[in-house]
């Protein structure tokens, strides 16, 4: 019974999308208020329908109900009950459900808590939301349904895939979705704007917390990714430049310069058609995504070819709402410029280079992701682009924009004083390169543009520490005063110190692990010794281990230094009999000063008759958890900025003024 | 209780979007209301930054007076009255509120399963228990039957093979049938049987092995329905409808009185019938209450025109052949993909995969049965 509730429930949920995508604009364009409301209802009513769907999909794998086609495809009885619930997301189904689920959400998110936006723009945003569900809704019911049903049920399911049995990895799409899908409601005002043919510094207020709960939950997202793949992978990578990567990569890139400009629309009603651009092509790069992964397109452009129902849907999808959305921004766009005037050097001009190096990036990034599927498309032939090409054309640009970074939140709107800007900073600056002079006569080798790197990371974070002192004043005033005023500083400028901080944190992280990271693989037959950065390897052997559903072959690894014991390492090898594979389980060191990677894979052949050897992979990575901790400061940056007080203010307690006066009128 | 939970959600979903009605008499939020509120925010941010020092006075008043000039704009920019609790948008709502569940119900009746109940894993423990009991008691069986001294009772054979083939085990019930076909007391049903087998086994190909049987089947006994059924499903594979309607037909006829096989036959007959406008055949007998041999899921692939079996055949061979590309080490995939080919007669195909199929024997004994088939097809094909 349940799965039916949930296909019932998805149908009136797809019922109610229909008619949010017409009442509530039509009410817009014909100011009846009624009709405006109404989108109120159906959205919190969308939310409600998905939800009970997305519920009774949780309960048939919780259940293990293999009535359900998607749980006897994608779960197995003796899954461990955290990866059989996460088993609801782990499919083509199931994912494209959350991807709705998390669309209705941020639907309901604005009916219910934007009490700030007048009913007309609401009425508006929340139409062009509901055009995105039924497609996606329709998308479900029609090529993809999550609750088909299988009668009579086999015996048992044929398990999820045991690489994607880890805890990183069943947080990940939901984080991945909700940045990914969050700015689609950006998408809904932006196109909501483009036709009421406004937009204006309450436009900008409007759209940032959900702007920057998007980008929370995606910057989150891709942390939790590269996290999962850094430790389930095996390799001691975290970032692959994978076509999976890049497509959340790329909105993470444009959002960010998005809700920068919007941060100029704002303050200083300037950047308006670019901000709306930003808003729309941040959304098409999330659908772009969605459909390159969903479609199937990556395995092979031609096992797309031979079953391409699901991937020209989600293509017609692309075409209209992106081709549409643009066909309207070309339309209305040019009637909406105007605001504040800037110097060549001003925070606005700041901005707009930043705007300027992030698009360019993610242009380099959609190059680079699409270009080989669009070869094998034409030629047939099978290329892949991956980290050469993104070093040499997306590493530079970053470091030019850290270099900005640095300079920016020290600018002053419309016009800067250019000498008392370089006074101020020359300190840092001169601290900066004194420092990564150092580390280049202390590491002596490594690449030049690890040293080049080093240097912006440590500029951008002496510059934002110095941006810091400087607005509260430190040792200016007395310590104390000082400290009053740094509690005084807007939410959002804590965020924005903390967030800049994380990317300099990070950056470190970046270096230090690519850079100088030092690798040991060997054929070991228990008794081996390995030395890498300091540490001395003993490989004491392997036995025999049994999981819930699989299993394992553990090495264990006695970790010296100079002589001391500081840790025994117990690296797997797991097999998962019911679905057939094997997956590397790492055993890691971790300190903030490097992590201590050790894998095992195979037992080397026997044909090279040295029985009882296997492959053992161990890592240095230097500063490697920094990639993590900067992430975190990222995410912690953007949420002290949405709790900004700034950001809920404009909501009258009860205008009833309006209505009044309407009927005064009449 | 399944349509009252429907009618309780389409219920839900028709007051929700009614609910709009019932605060028709409330007010809307114009820009008038919330906009200079915004300004008025940025102001006092201003005021804010130039107390503590962070911008100078003259930019502060600079920074202000443009706000001002915003707010001015904003409440000059009057607005049209909204058209209070027009009657169009009443009715509007009201038309929605009927479409919702009328939409979900339509959709729900030509796509939702409601009569599928749910199974918890839980729930199926008999089931289970049955399954285990089942394949518990064949193992034991056949222990029984490979140790026996002489052999093992045809019977027994048999009924293994049968237990085996309702596991879906089709290959272990093709090695039990086998070993009473090779005795002296084999009779026309082992044969038949053992064809059947082989046809499921083969996704519903007469293969020549099937063949084979079925002609020792007809040899012993020409009257054997089953035999007779399958022969006719080879012609109709090998594109000769009108023979295997004839075969049917003139097999159905000789029958005096009922069986339970006759309903497959006329399934079967009609089918062909219906395609190539043959005429059509009235069963005698009333509706039979017994099922039909399991020869009616073999007959999946006659359901279909002409040129779509020969695709249905061709995409299963297909999709065999993906498999193993992924697969390369099952030799009976290879076997069976081979023995397909021949059977469509791509001989270049054919040989290519008993060449794999060789290949992967070379690291089997010597006296793997295999072998000998291998080398047979390879030799028969001259590849």
């Amino acid at each position: 019974m349940y799965p039916e509730i949930g296909h019932f429930a998805l149908a009136l949920a797809l019922a109610l999308a229909l008619l949010q995508s017409v009442l509530p604009i039509l009410g817009a364009s014909r100011r009846i208020p009624v009709l405006m409301k109404s989108a109120q209802a159906t959205a919190i009513g969308q939310v409600l329908f998905v939800a009970i769907a997305f519920a009774a999909l949780m309960h048939s794998f919780i259940v293990s109900d293999f009535t359900v086609r998607n749980v006897v495809e994608n779960s197995h009885s003796l899954k461990p009950m955290l990866f059989k619930v996460a088993g609801t997301w782990g499919s083509h189904e199931g994912s494209l459900l959350l991807w709705v689920l998390i669309l209705t959400v941020f639907g309901a998110g604005v009916a219910g808590l934007g009490s700030n936006i007048p009913a007309e723009t609401k009425a508006r945003t929340l139409s062009v939301q509901a055009w995105i569900s039924v497609g996606f809704l329709s998308f479900l019911l029609l090529t993809s349904n999550p609750f088909e049903r299988v009668f009579p049920p086999p015996l048992d399911g044929n398990d999820l895939n045991p690489l994607l049995q880890d805890v990183g990895l069943a947080m990940h799409p939901p984080l991945l979705y909700f940045g990914y899908v969050g700015f689609s409601i950006v998408f809904s005002f932006a196109v909501a704007a483009l036709i009421e043919g406004r937009v204006d510094p309450a436009w900008a207020r409007w759209v940032r917390p959900w702007t920057l709960a998007a980008w929370v939950s995606l910057t989150a997202g891709i942390a939790l990714g590269s996290w999962w793949a850094y430790y389930e992978l095996g390799w001691g990578g975290w970032w692959f430049w994978d076509p999976v990567e890049n497509v959340s990569f790329m909105p993470w890139l444009l959002g960010t310069a998005l809700l920068h400009s919007a941060i100029v629309t704002e303050k200083r009603d300037a950047f308006k058609s670019w901000t709306i651009l930003l808003a729309i092509l941040t959304f098409s790069l999330s659908l772009l995504g969605t459909f390159i992964v969903r479609s199937g397109l990556l395995t092979s452009v031609h096992a797309f070819a031979v079953d391409p129902e699901r991937g020209l849907y989600i293509l017609g999808l692309l075409a209209v709402s992106i081709g549409g959305s643009l066909a309207l921004y070309a339309w209305r766009a040019p009637e909406m410029e105007g605001g504040g005037l800037f110097r060549p050097v001003s925070r606005e001009a700041g901005l707009l280079v930043n705007n300027i190096i992030l698009a360019a990036a993610t242009g380099s990034v959609l190059f680079g992701t699409l270009y080989p599927l669009i070869l094998e498309a034409v030629t047939g032939e099978k290329i892949s682009v991956g980290p050469p090409f993104f070093n040499a054309a997306f590493v530079p640009m970053m470091l030019l924009l850290v270099g900005f970074m640095g300079l920016g939140p020290l600018l002053s709107w419309k016009r800067a004083d250019i000498a008392g800007l370089l006074q101020r900073v020359r300190f840092v600056a001169a601290l900066a390169l004194l420092a990564a002079l150092a580390s280049w006569y202390l590491l002596n080798g490594g690449p030049f543009m690890a040293y080049l790197a080093i240097l912006a990371a440590l500029w951008l974070l002496l510059a934002t520490l110095r941006e810091w002192a400087l607005r509260i004043r430190l040792f200016e005033v007395p310590f104390r005063d000082a400290v009053r005023r740094a509690g005084n500083l807007p939410r959002a400028s804590h965020g924005m110190t903390l967030a800049h901080t994380g990317v300099a944190v990070l950056m470190m992280g970046m270096i230090g692990s690519s850079a100088w990271k030092s690798e040991e693989i060997v054929f070991a037959a228990p008794g081996k010794e390995v030395s890498i950065a300091g540490f001395d390897i003993a490989f004491q052997g392997v036995e025999r281990v049994r999981g819930p559903n699989y299993f394992a072959d553990r090495g264990t690894l006695a970790v010296r230094r100079d002589g001391d014991l500081v840790t025994t390492l117990f690296p797997e090898r797991r097999t998962y009999p019911v679905a057939q594979t094997t997956t590397t389980e790492s055993a890691i060191r971790s300190t903030l000063a490097g992590d201590l990677y050790t894998s095992i894979a195979e037992p080397a052949s026997d044909q090279v008759n040295n029985a009882g050897a296997w492959t053992l992979r161990i890592l240095y990575e230097p500063l490697v958890n920094l990639i993590w901790i900067g992430a975190a400061l990222l995410v912690l940056g953007g949420v002290m900025s949405l709790s900004d007080r700034r950001l809920r203010v404009g909501a009258p307690r009860r205008a009833k003024t309006a209505a009044s006066d309407a009927v005064a009128a009449e | 209780m399944i349509w009252a939970t429907f009618a309780i959600l389409a219920l839900v979903a028709f007051a929700i979007v009614l609910h709009p009605l019932r605060m028709a008499g409330a007010g809307i939020l114009t820009r008038n209301d919330t906009v200079p509120k915004i300004l008025a925010d940025q102001m006092q941010e201003v005021q804010r930054d130039l107390d503590r020092g962070l911008i100078s006075e003259a930019e502060a008043q600079a920074a202000q007076l443009e706000i001002k000039k915003r707010i001015l704009s904003t409440l000059r920019q009057s607005e049209s009255a909204p058209v209070n609790g027009a009657a169009g948008g009443r009715k509007s709502i009201l038309i929605a509120a009927i479409f919702a569940p009328v939409f979900a119900v339509v959709y729900y009746t030509t796509m939702g399963s409601p009569d599928i109940p749910s199974l918890a894993f839980a729930e199926r423990t008999e089931e289970r228990t049955q399954n285990a009991e089942v394949t518990e008691l064949a193992s034991r069986m056949r222990e029984r039957l490979e140790t026996d001294p002489d052999g093992g009772p045809s019977e027994g054979w048999m009924l293994l093979g049968q237990t085996y083939q309702r596991m879906g085990r089709l290959n272990n019930a093709i090695t039990a049938f086998e070993v009473v076909a090779k005795r002296p007391d084999a009779s026309s049903a082992t044969f038949s049987m053992l064809a059947e087998a082989v046809v499921i086994a083969n996704d519903g190909v007469v293969i020549p092995k099937a063949q084979r049987h079925i002609d020792r089947a007809l040899e012993l006994d020409p009257k054997n329905p089953a035999a007779t059924y399958f022969r006719a499903l080879y012609f109709l594979q090998q594109e000769q409808p009108r023979k295997s309607y004839d075969l049917l037909l003139s097999r159905l006829n000789e029958e005096v009185s009922f069986a339970p096989w006759m309903e497959v036959y006329a399934q079967q007959i009609n089918r062909i019938a219906a395609e190539k406008n043959f005429p059509a055949f009235q069963p005698p007998m009333a509706r039979a209450q017994q099922p039909g041999p399991t020869a009616a899921d073999v007959a999946a692939a006659a359901d279909m025109t002409e040129e779509d079996r020969a695709n249905f055949i061709r995409s299963m061979v297909s999709r065999l052949a993906a498999r193993l590309e992924d697969e390369p080490e099952d030799l009976d995939g290879w076997m069976r993909l081979a023995n397909a080919y021949n059977v469509l007669q791509e001989r270049s195909l054919a040989i290519e995969a008993y060449q794999k199929a060789q290949a992967l024997l070379e690291e089997m004994p010597s006296d793997d049965p295999r072998n000998a088939v291998v080398r047979e097809a390879l030799e028969q094909l001259g590849g």
